[in-house]
Order: structure tokens, then sequence, then C-alpha cells
């Protein structure tokens, strides 16, 4: 009986709009990301064979086709367990993730399958280091005897875990002093032994400290301070082994005043001390050729030196020098970057930007150890860096060079996001995996396609002429023509169901037939704004912010919203207006916009654009960080900023947006957190102007909420106001229920964590009184509510954990929440054009009901239409990756309990069921993973029945929902070519009995 | 330095203890028609309640979720493309191996269940996800087969084929029929006075055509019949 009712009721959501498998790709289009990797020793890219293999800050591990860029496969981890080492061994790949580097886990190289996932130790059981994956380390080694492989993994800084390959511990050793005294954060195997190298604080300095471990048993053999004496923690010291034969040799490098200073392991640890006399360096660092033996010392003088370990000889020299590298006016810093190359020999990558060539420069440096030569040489590439920004890490194929440069691959990682890989001088292919990070994105409408008019307004124009432009501009005819003909014909008119992005191939930014085609414009924290199609999700422009003054001290672009002030119906054509804050490396905040045309990236403000594209420029709009920032609803669409001061800034600041601003002013309430001590509170306020105190617009204080102690206040969300196409909901008794359309209202959303509770409130900003307060359970002490306020409707997700009460269960929970004027149907107080200063702002009524679903959400949006009419459905993305559509009907908060009477029926309310019915034909990203979602956008199209959907997180995706279905476009089941038939066959049936009846009546005259 | 030994022991028991109230939950994915091998089902997860404590699904279909505190729990799993029951799992201090019971969703989770399952947790896919909505494709046929449509053919057949077939029936049942036709056409006439012209004159045109039909046609018939008709005839003119 339940599952029939469920049927009925999924029938019922469904046949609203159900998605066909030929729509695939065309009404969507998904990306699927990985974001962009870190630069950090253990987990930045490297080539394995043709796979690129990364983490990234997404904390995604994945492996990239070096070939194509396309995603072999990826593995996306919680946020709580982040990566902190990798390491690939013939096919398989394994990671260290979590607190301390908690858990193991292996990949097959080629599918991605997880082969193996081990916890080393519990996560609580983590210790934070600085940087986070300091003392974590994973080796492979292999032993040849039992042909098998086994894990050695560093976790903590402290303790060394052995492990077959099933995942079976061998051993284990902690460290007796548990991390307290010496942090080890190298480890390094040979057959026999196990040497672990760290630092051990002592006065003032640092002190290196070596324990070796039996391999095959894991007891201690010895533990050995080495006198070192390292100050600079920057460079701390560098372990590196060779290989000679079947013997491994380790050597530990540190820098001492200046002096490096090295020391060879054995296992008995008993050695001595060498020193490289002579040479003073800065740095030294490891650049991917430790187990060769080779390692990167800097000179004082920028100089760089390629060192080399000799194990025979016991003997460390530098075997090549780099002696421009030091950075100057003519080129940037380099990046030093070592691999094997396919003979086994050493290869070494130095790329630079130089300001000479404007290029970027690479440089190869093949080493021939036996023969004890090395040689240099390079090429320049052209590196788009108005693009791209800088290189921010350089990852290295050395199995691909060869005598030419032909086949030489680099991967960059660029400090805009992007990964680029590069073949000599070509670049094969480049992902943008900034835009896993979309901080605000916003549609934009296309402008229609422009009627071609070639003349313009000539007072003498002579007959030649005329029928030469008439001519011209009926050169299109013939072809309109045809299409007139297949168009009526075929009946292959636009419909909601075939992709919007243009055929043609002259793509001219112009909108679909029904408005699909729109543009996104998404600003990422990795300072590039991208304009990207609506059909097909293509790129269509990117810009990289500036950083204006900052850049000479460097800095962060971090976006805080985006408006869009000006639309296809203003003669400006659409722009928008970026609001970010921009963090100099000197700790200095700003406020800077950035005003840009959608359409094409260009710079508002800049008069002439220069080709090619410079960086894009901005406006450092306040001094210091921004407290709010909102789009008054004039004609001007003027920007207004509060400061820090709460003084309110405007843009543009012309005099006509001012006297606009302050018709306005009486009517603008702002609800604005303020931290006291202890006690959270949201304080509303209004703005006056006070000469004395500022020349500008200051917010005062009107009222005051106070929150219970240790609340905290999560997130502050206004209500997302569509147009509202009716003012009250006809019931089946011919009663009306008045919405409850208070302009004022704002949700907070808070956190408790003494009580455990998070609290959902809906505030009226203009007196700060509670519409709507509920107080639910914190599963595990974290609220992760989602919520949404659309007109009167709210919806919110929770996870409800109590289940001790009769009937109650675990679960997910939906409430969905009405508010109606007065008490009941038929009381209408007027609420949308109510004083906010009315008693009857309170007097409202509220249906509220509770549902549970199988899946939490991590985003929840409602649809938008073009004036409202259409009902409006919630989406959500839930936990399973995918995007789902939950029907307004089924979150009725006026469902009966029991069966529909007859007025209800009228009214098509379904009765109560608790359960949202979990049916894959709502799910709106059918096939397609989309992970991580953060927001999802909505937009209105032309047409009303239908809504765009803009989903991003880790993955973009698009598509289009109509919640009443397309009501104002042909059915998809309407037939054309069945009317054609049957129209047709009347016309033949009309010809064939006109004759007849007219023969008749002929007769009937006649007789 | 007896000191330090007592603290290191009270510590170890405390970390014993810690271990004890805490179980390891092992369980394994069986393979079945539906999704039968970890290919089909790709990345997936086992959840304890929100999500807190999970364990990922290994190739060979294992997993384990470590060091659960006693507890009553809902395990579920995030699957992309496959659906699976919910489980419910009860860890005491007291059993050294959880309770594994069947949970429908929606039902209330105490709620007492004698069927227990077994340990390890073995779970079923249930079914696999279907998107999509296959789309209502035109066939000629099928669109003859519509009501309608057969209706509209019908009639269309029997306009053409009556005066064929009346021209097989015998004299009396024709006018006798005749006699009928022209009673209903006398009511219809009545009815559809008030109308305006054009269709309803086709209309009754189209009646009238059937109706004189075999008048037309009876030439050839009896002649008695072709004598009445004739001063019929004679009088119109």
């Amino acid at each position: 009986m339940c599952c029939l009712r469920q049927l009925f009721l999924v029938s019922l959501g469904v046949t609203a709009w159900a998605l066909h498998e030929s729509d695939v790709g065309m009404v969507d289009w998904n990306t699927k990301l990985i974001g962009v990797p870190h630069d950090s020793p253990h987990t930045a890219p490297v080539f394995h064979g043709d796979y690129v293999l990364a983490a990234t800050n997404n904390n995604v591990l994945a492996a990239l086709n070096a070939t194509d860029g396309s995603i072999v496969w990826r593995s996306i981890y919680d946020a709580e367990d982040p990566i902190m080492a990798f390491s690939h061994h013939d096919n398989s790949v394994s990671s260290l993730s979590g607190p301390g580097g908690s858990t193991l886990r292996t990949y097959d190289l080629e599918t991605g399958h997880l082969i193996l996932e081990k916890q080393l130790h519990s996560p609580v059981d983590g210790r934070l280091h600085e940087p986070q994956n300091l003392g974590i380390s994973l080796l492979r080694s292999t032993n040849p005897s039992l042909n098998s492989t086994a894990y050695l993994a560093l976790t903590n800084g402290d303790s060394v875990t052995h492990l077959d390959e099933t995942g079976d511990t061998l051993w284990t050793w902690n460290s007796p002093d548990q991390g307290s005294l010496v942090l080890y954060s190298h480890l390094i195997a040979d057959p026999s032994t196990v040497y672990l190298v760290g630092l051990a604080k002592s006065f003032a300095s640092y002190t290196l400290h070596v324990t070796t471990l039996s391999a095959t048993t894991g007891e201690l053999i010895a533990s050995v301070n080495i006198p070192a004496n390292i100050k600079d923690e920057r460079s701390k010291f560098v372990a590196v082994s060779s290989q000679t034969g079947p013997t491994t040799t380790t050597c530990v490098n540190w820098l001492e005043d200046g002096a490096l200073k090295a020391a060879v392991l054995t296992p008995d640890l008993k050695g001595q001390v060498m020193a490289l006399p002579g040479v003073k360096y800065d740095r030294i660092s490891d650049f991917g050729l430790s187990t060769n033996g080779q390692f990167l010392a800097i000179k004082e003088g920028g100089a760089a030196h390629v060192m080399h370990f000799d194990a025979q000889a016991y003997s460390l020299r530098p075997i090549w020098e780099f002696g421009d590298a030091a950075p100057s006016q003519v080129q940037s810093d380099s990046h030093f970057v070592g691999s094997l190359g396919r003979d086994g020999q050493p290869r070494v990558a130095r790329v630079y930007w130089s300001n000479a060539h404007n290029k970027a420069i690479h440089q190869t440096l093949t080493i021939n150890l036996s023969e004890g030569k090395a040689s240099a040489s390079g090429f320049a590439f052209p590196f788009q860096t108005f693009d791209h920004g800088v290189v921010r890490h350089v990852a290295f194929d050395g199995s691909s060079t060869g005598e030419t440069h032909e086949n030489t691959r680099t991967l960059l990682t660029t400090t805009t996001g992007s990964i680029q890989l590069w073949q000599h001088d070509k670049m094969q292919w480049v992902r943008e995996e900034a835009l896993a990070s979309i901080q605000v994105a916003e549609f934009v409408e296309l402008p229609e396609k422009k009627v071609v008019m070639s003349h313009a307004v000539m007072d003498e124009e002579g007959y030649f002429e005329r029928l030469q432009r008439q001519l011209s501009d009926a050169k299109n005819l013939p072809q309109y023509l045809a299409n007139f003909a297949r168009r009526f014909a075929t009946g292959s008119y636009a419909t909601v169901t075939t992709s919007a992005a243009s055929s043609s191939a002259e793509d001219t930014l112009t909108r679909d037939a029904f408005g699909f085609r729109q543009i996104i414009v998404a600003a990422t924290p990795y300072g590039k704004l991208f304009g990207i199609d609506s059909s097909n999700g293509r790129v269509l422009w990117s810009r990289v912010l500036g950083l204006g003054w900052a850049a000479k001290v460097g800095g962060t672009i971090f976006p805080t919203k985006m408006f869009v002030t000006r639309t296809v119906s203003d003669l400006e054509g659409p722009q928008i207006v970026l609001v970010t804050q921009r963090r100099a490396d000197n700790s200095l905040v700003d406020t800077v916009l950035f005003h840009v045309n959608a359409l094409t990236g260009d710079d508002v403000r800049e008069e002439h654009q220069s080709i090619p594209r410079d960086l894009l420029q901005g406006l450092d709009a306040v001094m210091g960080p921004l407290v709010d920032v909102f789009m008054l609803p004039n004609e001007n669409r003027t920007i207004v900023m509060l400061d820090e001061y709460l003084q309110a800034r405007l843009y543009p600041d012309t005099p006509s947006a001012q006297a606009e601003f302050e018709s306005f002013v009486p009517s603008i309430h702002l609800a604005l957190r303020t931290d006291v001590p202890g006690q959270r509170q949201i304080l509303g306020h209004q703005l006056t102007l006070n000469l004395e105190l500022s020349q500008f617009y200051v917010a005062y204080p009107t009222w005051s909420l106070s929150l219970p102690p240790k609340e905290e206040i999560r997130a502050i969300i206004p209500n997302t106001r569509g147009p509202v196409a009716s003012i009250g909901k006809v019931l089946g008794n011919r009663m009306t229920l008045y919405k409850y359309l208070n302009p004022h209202l704002t949700l907070v959303l808070t956190s408790s964590p003494p009580s455990s509770t998070c609290g959902i409130y809906v505030l009226d900003v203009v007196k700060g009184s509670i519409i709507y307060h509920a107080s639910v359970p914190a599963a595990g002490g974290v609220c992760d509510m989602q919520a949404t306020l659309t007109e009167n409707w709210l919806v919110y997700h929770y996870f409800d954990d109590e289940f001790s009460g009769t009937g109650e269960s675990k679960g997910n929970r939906v409430v969905s929440v009405e508010f109606y004027e007065g008490d009941g149907p038929d009381d209408k107080t007027k609420s949308s054009e109510l004083s906010s200063y009315s008693n009857k702002t309170l007097h409202i009524s509220a249906y509220e009901q509770s549902f549970i679903m199988p899946h939490g959400i991590t985003a929840i949006s409602p649809t938008l239409t073009k004036f409202g009419v259409s009902m409006k459905d919630i989406i959500v993305a839930n936990r399973k990756n995918s995007i789902q559509s939950i029907p307004r009907r089924l979150l009725n908060p006026r469902r009966p309990k029991h069966k529909p009477t007859s007025e209800e029926q009228e009214e098509m309310l379904v009765q109560y069921d608790a359960v949202l019915p979990d049916d894959a034909r709502l799910v709106l990203s059918h096939n397609y993973e989309v992970a991580n979602v953060r927001r999802i956008v909505t937009s209105p199209s032309l047409l009303e029945s239908t809504s765009l959907v803009f989903v991003y997180g880790l993955d973009l995706f698009f598509t289009r929902i109509a919640p009443s279905g397309t009501f104002d476009v042909l059915s998809e089941n309407f037939n054309k070519v069945q009317l054609v038939l049957t129209v047709a066959g009347l016309g033949i049936a009309i010809m064939v009995t006109k004759p007849m009846v007219r023969r008749k009546w002929l007769r009937e005259r006649w007789y | 330095m007896k000191m330090v030994r007592t603290l290191s022991l009270l510590g170890l028991i405390l970390s014993w203890s810690s271990v004890i109230f805490a179980v390891n939950l092992h369980g394994y994915i069986q393979w079945n028609n539906l999704c039968p091998n970890y290919g089909a089902l790709a990345s997936a997860k086992v959840l304890l309640d929100a999500g807190k404590m999970s364990g990922r699904v290994t190739r060979n279909g294992n997993f384990s979720i470590l060091d659960v505190p006693p507890g009553t729990y809902v395990l579920s799993v995030l699957s992309h493309d496959y659906s699976f029951d919910h489980v419910r799992i009860d860890v005491s201090p007291s059993e050294p191996l959880p309770e594994v019971r069947p949970y429908i969703f929606g039902t209330p989770l105490l709620m007492t269940t004698s069927v227990s399952l077994p340990y390890p947790i073995v779970l079923i896919p249930r079914h696999k996800n279907r998107y999509f909505s296959p789309r209502e494709s035109f066939n000629l046929l099928g669109m003859f087969q519509s009501p309608m449509m057969m209706i509209m053919v019908l009639t269309g057949v029997m306009m053409l084929a009556m005066p064929y077939i009346m021209k097989q029936l015998d004299p009396e049942t024709l006018d006798g029929l005749k006699g009928q036709q022209g009673k209903a056409a006398s009511i219809e006439k009545s009815i559809q006075s008030g109308d305006p012209k054009g269709l309803s004159a086709l209309l009754s045109a189209g009646e009238e055509t059937k109706a004189s039909m075999p008048v037309a046609k009876s030439n050839t018939g009896p002649s008695t019949l072709q004598q009445r008709k004739g001063g019929k005839a004679n009088k119109r003119r």
C-alpha cells in the first residue's frame, strides 16, 4: 500500500518534467574538475608514464591523461580527511590522508579502483604540524625475493608502520618520546634497514636526529643525535640516497652557517660529519631526485648548484652550476625540477620567465653520471602570462627528453589555477581548475540577434545604389525561404529540448529563441574572472584580476559579491560589477571593484581596450574591509558599500547616483552582526547623514537582537525574491489564504555548541521582530543546516539524531513552512504594502510540515521564473553527488493527514506522507557526477515555464527545469506529422465529396 | 621512576578502556546481477548516521568503519547509481559484536524486530537508478490504432461504400430505411432551423446525399418504384 502511494506520488511529481535519454548533453552539460594541484613536495603533481598524478586544494587525488588532459579517474576525499602525501609504484597509487596521515589508501593506476583502505591510527590521535604534511611520508618498497611490494608509512612524525601488499601490518614502531623531542620527517629504506631522519629541538637551534630500524622486524638498531646546528628553519635539511647495485647509501645534508655539511648513514650510525669547504650556500632543497643522489644548493649570490652524492666514492660535489639563476630585473625566480630520463640518468629542468624575451625559458640539463659529463640546452616557449598569471609549480617528464627538445613535456601550475602541459614550445592542453573553487557566479542575459542594417541613413542615394543595397539586403532571402520551407515541412522549430548553442560557425553572442543561452560570469579566488557560455559550458572569455598597488608586495583577491548593473535592455549592454576584498601580503585589506562588460570581458572603466589584453585593473573603492554591500533597485543600479566605520560609499559615485541614493535612504534597513565577547548580536541599522561626523551617510543601530550566550551566527541569508504572481492561494471552499509577503524578511542560521542545537530565525529587518524560530538538534555537534526562503515559503534541512522517543527515527529531515496573513483564510492584512511599524506584521499563521529524506544535502535553492507564475520547485544537491528536484506538490505544508476531501482534491493536495520519494527520475543530473556542491544558482529564461539551473562546487553543472511542465510551448508529444496528415486527409475527403455533393444538388434541382 | 611506571600503566589501562568501548564494523557488498562488480558500482561510501563515521567500499566489495562507540546507528550507502537498504546497527559495550537489524526507511528506529541480520554486514544492491523516461515516438500504425482515427477512417469508408451497400439491399428494407431516414432528417431540420448556413448546410447536404443516393441509382429498379418516383418528380417540376 505504502509502495503504491509512493508510486502515485512519484508519478504526480514526474509528470511535470521528465528527462529523456536523448536530452543528455542537449539541455545540460557537466564539467568535471579536480581543483588546483598542491605544490608542496609530497603532494605536488608528478608524471607517471602517460599519467599525471595530482593532489589538489579541493582535496581530490586524480590521474590525468597526459596526452589530452582528460580525467582518467579521481577520488574525492572528505574535508576532514586532507591528503597529506601520495606515492606511485608500478600500477598503483597510494595516499596518506587525515590528521597526521591516519589513513592509507591504494588505487589502481588505470581505473582508480580502490584496492586498499587502512587506518593507521585514529584520526583523533592525529597531531597537527606546520606545515600540515610535515612528518608524514609514504614509501613503497619492493621485496625482490618475495616479488611483492610493501608499504612503509611515517605518520604523525613519530611512528612508522610497515604493511604488506594486502594492508596487514607487519610491524609498527613508535618513537619513545611520542614526537615531543624529535619530529621525524624523512623516511629512507633499503632492503635491510629503515632510516628515520628528523629534527630535534635544542637550545636556539635544531639538531638532526637519526634512527635506524630493522626492515624485517622493526626493531631499533640505533638512535643517534647528529650535532648539527641548523638555525634557519626554512632550508632545513635534505636526505639523499644513492643506489649502487643492491645496496643503498643514504646521506643527510644540511647547512651550518652557510657551509654545507653531510653525514653518510650506516645502519649502526657510526660515521663522521663531512663538510664541503669553500662555498657558502644560502639554502638547499630537494627537487625530485633525492633517491638518485642529487639535490639543489643555492649559493648566496643566487647561482644554483646541482649537487651529487656518489655512493661509491662517498663524495659530495657540485656537478653543474646554473650561474644566472638569481632573480633580477630581466628574469624571474627559477623553478628547478629533476626527473629520471629513459636511460636512468638524471635530467634537470629549469623554467623561468624572461622579461627580455617576454617568454618563458625552459632549460634542460642532461647529466651523464658514468661519464661525469653534463650538458644544458634550452628553448623559449610562449607562456601567456596575461591570461594565466605566473608559474607556481613545474613538473617535468624526464623520460620524454631525447636528443632534441621535440618531445620534452612539462606540466605547469599557474597562480590563476590552470594546469598546462607543454610539449616543447607548444601547449598541448590546459585545464582551468580555478573553476573548481568559484566564489560567486551570476547569470547574464544575452542580446537578441541584431537585424543587420547595412545602410546608414543616406539622403542622396541613386537608383542603382538603392538597387544594389536592396539586392545585398536580399541575399539572405533564399536561405530564409529554404529555412521556412524546411521548418514548415519537418516541424523542426526551436523546441525546449534542443541545444541552445548556436549552430552557425560564426559565433556571435546572441540569445536563442527562448533565452536559454546566457552567460555565466564566475569569479574565483585565484584572481581570475570567467565568462562561461551556458549552452555548452565553454569559457568564452577570461580576465586575470590585477593587484593594483599590491602587485609590488603580492596579495590575493577574494571575490565577495557580483552584481549585474546593466542588462540587455540597457543601452550600454550587459555589465557586471565584481566586489572583491584584496588582501595584500603586508596584511592590508582593501575593497576593490572590477567593472566588466559581461559579453566580452572588457573593462568598462577603460575607454580604449589594449590589444593584446592586459591585466584587468580594479578600482580601489574603499581603503579597508567591507561590512556589507548591496545594490539599489534604482535606474542607475548604484552599488552601496558599507566600510568598517559603517559609512555608505557609492559606486558609481556620481551626483545623480547620490541623489537617487538619498531618496532611497529612508527605506534602507540592514541587519548586521556584531560580536560582543561571549554573546552575538544582530543589530538593525538605518542610514543617516551627519556632516559633523562624516561626509558619508553612516549607519546607526535601530534595534538589537541578542542571541542566547555562546550561540554563533553561521549565516545571514536574504530572502530570494523573484516576481510574485499571486498574493494569495484560493482554497477548495473558495476562501483565500493571503501570502505573508513582507519584503524585509531575512533568514539567520545559528549554532549553539553548549546545548548542541542549531537555530533558524526568520527576522523582520526593519524592527528586528522574530517571525519564525526553530531550534533543531545538531547531529554530532555539527550544524549542517541548509535553508532557503522564497516569497512566503521557508524550506530547511537538518539531520535529526534524536530517536529515543516513540515513533522517532534518525534521519535527514526537510521542513517546509509557509507563512500566511492573519489567522486563516480570508484574513487579509496586506502584508506586502504594510508599514513595518504596524502591529499587524506579526499577525501571521504558519503552516509547517516535516518530511524525511534518505540522504543529506549540501545546497538548496528554489527555481526562479520570469513572472513567478510557474510553481516553485526546490532543487537540492545531495551527498550522492547528484542534483535533485523536489516538486512543490510534495513539499506543500498543507498536505492533509487524511484522505483528501473533494475540496482538497480540487486544490491538488495529496495525502501527507513523511517519506519524500527517492525517485531517480527527479534527479536532474542523471548519470553525471556533480561533487561537493556549494551553491545552486537559478535564473529565469524567456519562457515562463522554464528556469535555468547552474550548480557549482568541485564540478560545474547546468540544466533547465520546468516545474509546472512546459505549458507555454507545444508539448513534446505534440505530433506535427499527425496534424498535417489529418488536415491533408480531411482536405482529400472534401475534394472527393465536393463533386458528389454538387452532382446531387444539381440532380435535386433537376428532378 | 615507579611513579612514572604507574602512570604509564594507568595510561595504558585508559587507552585500553577506550579501545574496548569501540567496535570495528566490517561488511561487504554482495554483487548480484544488478551490480556485478566494482566497475559498475564506482566509488561508494558507507555512512553511519549523517556521515561522521564512514568507510569506503574497496574493489573486492569490502568496507570497514573503525572505532564505533556504543550506540544505535543507521547505516546507509552513498552510491551514485544504486539504491541499498538502510540497516540499523546496535553497538553495546557488553556485546563483542554489533547487532545488525533491518530498518525500513521512514519507520520508527526502535521498532522491536526480532529479525536479526548476519554479521559481517551484507549489503545487497536493490535497484539501479533509471533516470530517463522513454520518449513517446511517432509511428503511423500507432496513430491509426487510436479510437478517434479508427472512427474517422470507418466513417470515410462507410461514406464511400454506402451506395454500393444500398444497391445490394432489397427494395422493401430500403423503403423502410428511407422512411426512417426521412423522419430523422425532418427532426434534424427542425433542430437546425435556427442554425446559420454554412456548416449546417454542408452537413444536411451530406445527409441528403445519403438519403437521395438510392433515388438516383434506383432507376434500374422495379417499375412501380420508378413510377412513384416519376410522379413525385413530375409534381416538383
